[in-house]
């Protein structure tokens, strides 16, 4: 146990020394990780923001009411009262002559309509006092038990459609991450390659005087996994200086729709696992490369 | 400790370097092996560190069938024997005493341990006041002096050495000679494959003589 630990500083401190050892390359991998990050942590950033801004946004989902012809007064007027208590903002009666007028004007259907007996019912059009999509179907619910009422109409569908235009996005930002988390193995694999082959001699040396292959690999994935912290790091600074350009434009549109809005950096949560994966997918890649290239020693001895 | 029983080695191509060889080395002797270049002493000792595979037959070391040992047991192996090689192997990416603990940090030993005993074995073969300089800048006898020190360091029981003073005036090789009879001395088995004749008689010992990839024992 205790050798393993000190295998594993031995091999954490050669591997600091050997990304110490070339700084400009080691700077240029990590760029070219940061880049390859910051675009699906780039959008996944945008689409929280637009998740934010359709939570904040002003809804004004409506519900309509269709009476029933058939219902008494005495049930239109329970059907008002319930509409007066606290869980509902506002409440209009759309008595079916003036909706029938409207339609008429609306569609031009006068000529057609004037002959016809009215076939559309009374209706209220009501506004509850919560507009989340819980407290909304709950209300239309409850209101369609009443008797009375024949039919209830939920005007929620512009919520539903921006949910469902979000949810492509977030299908998208995991493909995305998923692509670019393979290009960020093939990054790191191929950076550790050209280390292997360059430490051929030290490689074939140590296995002849009893190094496994797994102290030999150790070094290697640990630079790999150092080089893909650096990546998820560069991908932060990218993002901040995104974001720093940014802020003033978004703050500005924001201030012409009279709304608060601003841009939120990413929660200390969110950095944690995108440095952590990042750092994982680089040691994925050493790993690959470590054995590929290990193999191919084996083989040419 | 060593033990070969009809063993062949045939190389790609079909040079067959070893052929039908059987020999017994007991522990703490000290064995030449003599012939021509080519007579397959290199192939000899590659068998017994496991660095080849015969072809057929057997070679056990310490009474484990090295040809069959599986590749993750063979670091484990080697661990336990000295190598010295004609060419050094040495490391030029880092300085003396790092070429020698390289083999401690291998088994996993604690850097400082490590380093002391690196220093003491440096300061016999008498490179103690070069211990940070590159290997590269060091003569050809120092630098077979700093391979020796190397399979030293982890104080192994057999130390196998191909041609140790091949390249080396006359001086260099009695010196590290002389090496070799201390560590016999001491109970470590030897096996050196060497021409040098004048070695042989200084050290004496027993010498076995490949001719062909034949064994036969020479009279000392």
């Amino acid at each position: 146990m205790i050798g393993w630990l000190r295998h594993q500083k031995h091999a954490f401190a050669a591997a600091v020394r050997r990304l110490g050892a070339h700084p400009v390359a080691t700077l240029l991998t990590a760029l070219a990780m940061g880049v390859a990050i910051s675009l699906p942590g780039g959008l996944y950033l945008g689409l929280g923001h637009l998740d934010r801004l359709a939570g904040d946004l002003p809804a004004q989902p409506e519900i309509s009411i269709f009476l029933d012809a058939e219902a008494s007064n005495a049930q239109k007027q329970a059907i008002a009262a319930r509409l007066k208590q606290t869980d509902i903002a506002e409440a209009r009666y759309v008595p079916k002559d003036e909706a029938l007028a409207a339609l008429s004007a609306a569609q031009g259907l006068a000529d057609i309509t004037a002959g016809l007996a009215n076939p559309l019912p009374d209706a209220w059009v009501v506004r509850p006092q919560t507009a989340s999509r819980a407290e909304l179907a709950r209300v239309a619910a409850d209101l369609g038990k009443l008797p009375g009422v024949a039919e209830i109409h939920l005007d929620s569908q512009w919520a539903d459609r921006l949910q469902a235009a979000l949810a492509i996005g977030r299908t998208g930002v995991w493909l995305l991450a998923g692509l670019f988390a393979i290009a960020l193995v093939a990054i790191s694999g191929n950076a550790i390659r050209a280390q292997v082959l360059a430490r051929r001699d030290e490689i074939l040396v140590s296995r002849l005087i009893g190094a496994t292959d797994r102290y030999i690999r150790r070094p290697f994935l640990y630079v790999g996994a150092l080089q893909g912290l650096l990546g998820g790091l560069a991908a932060g600074g990218v993002l901040a200086v995104v974001g720093t350009l940014l802020r003033a434009p978004v703050e500005h549109l924001a201030g012409l729709y009279g709304s608060a809005f601003h841009l939120l950096p990413p929660t200390a949560t969110e950095i944690v696992a995108v440095l952590g994966l990042t750092a994982l997918f680089g040691w994925l890649g050493a790993w690959l490369s470590v054995t590929r290239a290990l193999r191919q020693i084996e083989a040419a001895r | 400790m060593i033990s070969f029983s009809q063993v062949t080695k045939r190389y790609p191509g079909g040079h067959e370097a070893l052929s039908g060889v059987n020999l017994a080395i007991e522990k703490g002797e000290l064995v030449f092996l003599t012939g021509h270049s080519g007579a397959g002493k290199s192939t000899l000792l590659k068998l017994i560190a496991a660095i080849e595979r015969p072809t057929s037959g057997v070679v056990s070391v310490s009474g484990q069938n090295v040809g069959r040992l599986p590749q993750r047991a063979i670091p484990y192996l080697r661990r336990n024997i000295g190598l010295i090689f004609q060419d050094h192997k040495l490391l030029f990416d880092r300085n003396v005493i790092e070429n020698v603990v390289l083999p401690l940090d291998i088994a996993g030993l604690d850097r400082r341990e490590s380093l002391k005993r690196a220093r003491a074995v440096i300061d016999k073969v008498g490179l103690l006041k070069r211990e940070k300089a590159n290997p590269i800048s060091l003569s050809g006898g120092e630098q077979q002096r700093l391979c020796i020190a190397r399979a030293l360091v982890s104080r192994p029981a057999l130390l196998l050495a191909d041609e140790p003073t091949g390249n080396l005036d006359a001086g260099y090789a009695a010196d590290i000679m002389t090496m070799f009879r201390d560590f016999h001395q001491v109970g470590t088995t030897l096996v050196i494959a060497t021409h040098d004749d004048r070695a042989i008689t200084a050290l004496g010992g027993r010498t076995l003589q490949l001719d062909h990839g034949k064994v036969s024992e020479a009279a000392a």
